[in-house]
């Protein structure tokens, strides 16, 4: 199986703090890698670094062939990578339109055919078209973020926290709406607070903590490992 | 009766230059995250440039709205230089800076100096006026309303509704004007969704220097033109902006217009008892100012974008 996204051994933080630490981290073609981690391990840190918008101190992204490390995120869109951030994810002050059409500014045809087709599979989002992203409530809003990364059809998908601050029953739409995109064959890098969830969904997961991986592998390999469960599943064995 | 209404209308033509110097300066505060104290300068630029281009191409035939079509060439230039200037010192002084927010605002003071030593050192300081024909109040508002309103005066209004007219089309209806809003939204973001942020902060400086040129060329048609015309009213424009909400390009206009309203009616207080003249206008303007930040601490449009 390819590797579609290869971080190696990067160190990367912010101003002087480092946050990462000698990070490794893989993502195969077509697979769902779920990151875990207590808060502040720096998950979030990783997908900012691969996505430029900090900049790697040491080490290498690698995209396909390519060291992406350090290029500007308004250009990693243009070569197949979405981003959808944990938080301000939405431009509240534009309509649900104009955000799904920022999310295609990169692409060079019309982007007609591909919101209407977002619009045919997120509903929520064709009722409020014309209404103000800040009147959404938390779930729309995650919906609409998603949405805004899936107009430019990326290759590699990295989203933090989709479920974050959402009620259960939402939250799990959520994760089927992440797994239908992976089905439709983009591969995924997803953070999640919710680790049993999260990884639930995943082919394999890492664990992340203090910016180190800790443990990898098959996701099912993590979830029974009584190590991580102990550590950083908050105990007990998956029924 | 017919003061008040006169009042108004003065406040009208100023209130349209205020305007137009407004919207750049939110616009630009918003998208390149910088309070320009050139600004009011660029607006000199645009008188001078109109100016220039006006002696050279006054003879050209034909009026409209009461003005030779001329002066329209000589507005369009002025506008275009201004723009040429600002994107030239953004490119060349305020881009390669890598300076806190309050570093750029000193080096805009600095770059006002250096475009209004540059006025000064070409044109002097004497007072100068395009060569527009002055005419009289136009007969039909006199004899309807029983006011004296010039066709300049008009002309003004009626060109600064065109081009507020205009930014906001530009703003609603076109991908340059959503992904201008996008950036004053959440510039993290924009760059997330691809939008190169540099080209865009370009064509803010672009539009939001013309129509304050085109707020110069006005001011000069209105009364006369100086090499401090401009600076003059930043403050002004400053208050005008703040009052409306900082960063809200829709609370700038309303923040513009009413400011120059408030400055022109100043001399109303004194059938109110409150004897103040015309010179105080300022002072009025950002006491009222202080009172609406107090109530709404944002501004009138404060979050409202
Ligand atoms: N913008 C920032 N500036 C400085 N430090 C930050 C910033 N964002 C996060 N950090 C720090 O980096 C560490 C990792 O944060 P983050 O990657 O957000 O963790 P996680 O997503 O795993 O909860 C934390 O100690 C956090 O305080
Ligand atoms: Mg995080």
């Amino acid at each position: 199986m390819s590797r579609v996204l290869d971080v190696q051994s990067v160190d990367s933080g912010y101003g002087d703090v480092q946050v990462l630490d000698d990070l490794s981290l893989h993502l195969d073609e077509g697979e769902i890698a779920c990151l875990v981690g207590p808060n502040g391990a720096g998950k979030s840190t990783v997908l900012k670094t691969v996505f430029g918008m900090l900049e790697p101190w040491t080490g290498s992204v690698m995209l396909g062939g390519r060291n992406i490390g350090g290029m500007a995120p308004e250009e990693i869109v243009r070569i197949g990578v979405g981003y959808v951030p944990q938080t301000e994810n939405v431009f509240g002050s534009l309509t649900i339109d104009e955000n799904l059409r920022m999310g295609g500014v990169a692409r060079g045809d019309d982007l007609d055919p591909v919101i209407e087709e977002l619009y045919d599979r997120f509903p929520i989002l064709t009722e409020k078209k014309k209404a103000k992203a800040r009147t959404l409530s938390g779930g729309q809003r995650q919906v609409l973020a998603f949405a805004r990364a899936l107009v430019m059809e990326p290759d590699v998908l990295l989203i933090d926290e989709p479920s974050a601050g959402l009620a259960p029953n939402t939250a799990a739409e959520v994760f089927e709406d992440v797994q239908t995109v992976n089905e439709l064959g983009t591969s995924i890098l997803m953070v999640e607070q919710n680790a049993r969830e999260g990884l639930g969904i995943s082919d394999r997961g890492y664990v992340l903590d203090q910016g180190t991986v800790e443990f990898e592998g098959d996701a099912d390999s993590l979830l029974d490992d009584p190590e991580v469960s102990e550590l950083y599943l908050g105990g007990g064995t998956r029924h | 009766m017919a003061s008040i209404l006169q009042f108004i209308a003065n406040g009208l033509v100023f209130s349209s230059i205020i305007v137009l110097g407004s919207i750049g300066l939110s616009l630009v505060y918003s998208i390149a995250d910088f309070a320009n104290f050139a600004h009011g300068d660029t607006m000199t630029i645009g008188a001078y440039g109109a100016l220039v281009t006006f002696g050279l191409v006054g003879g050209v035939g034909g009026t409209f709205l009461g003005l030779p079509l001329g002066f329209y060439i000589a507005l369009v230039v002025g506008m275009g230089l201004a723009a040429v200037v600002a994107v030239i010192t953004h490119v060349f002084v305020y881009r390669p800076l890598s300076t806190t927010s309050i570093g750029l605002l000193i080096t805009s003071i600095g770059v006002a100096f250096v475009y209004r030593a540059g006025l000064q050192a070409i044109f002097g300081t004497d007072f100068r006026n395009y060569d527009v024909p002055r005419s009289g109040p136009l007969p039909f508002i006199q004899d309807s309303l029983g006011i004296a309103v010039t066709a300049r005066g008009l002309a003004i209004v009626v060109l600064a509704a065109i081009l507020v007219a205009g930014t906001h089309a530009l703003l609603q209806y076109t991908t340059l004007g959503r992904k201008m809003r996008a950036m004053a939204d959440n510039p993290d973001l924009a760059r997330v969704s691809g939008i190169r942020t540099k080209r865009v902060i370009l064509a803010t400086w672009v539009i939001g220097s013309a129509l304050a040129a085109a707020g110069g060329v006005f001011l000069g048609l209105f009364s006369q033109i100086d090499p401090r015309i401009g600076f003059d009213l930043l403050l002004i424009i400053f208050a005008a902006v703040i009052l409306g909400g900082i960063g809200s390009v829709y609370g700038a206009m309303l923040g513009g217009f009413l400011i120059g309203m408030i400055h022109e009616l100043t001399p109303l207080l004194k059938d109110v008892g409150i004897p103040i003249g015309i010179q105080y206008a300022p002072a009025v303007a950002f006491v009222i100012m202080v009172v609406v930040l107090l109530a709404r601490p944002r501004g009138i449009a404060g979050e409202l974008t």
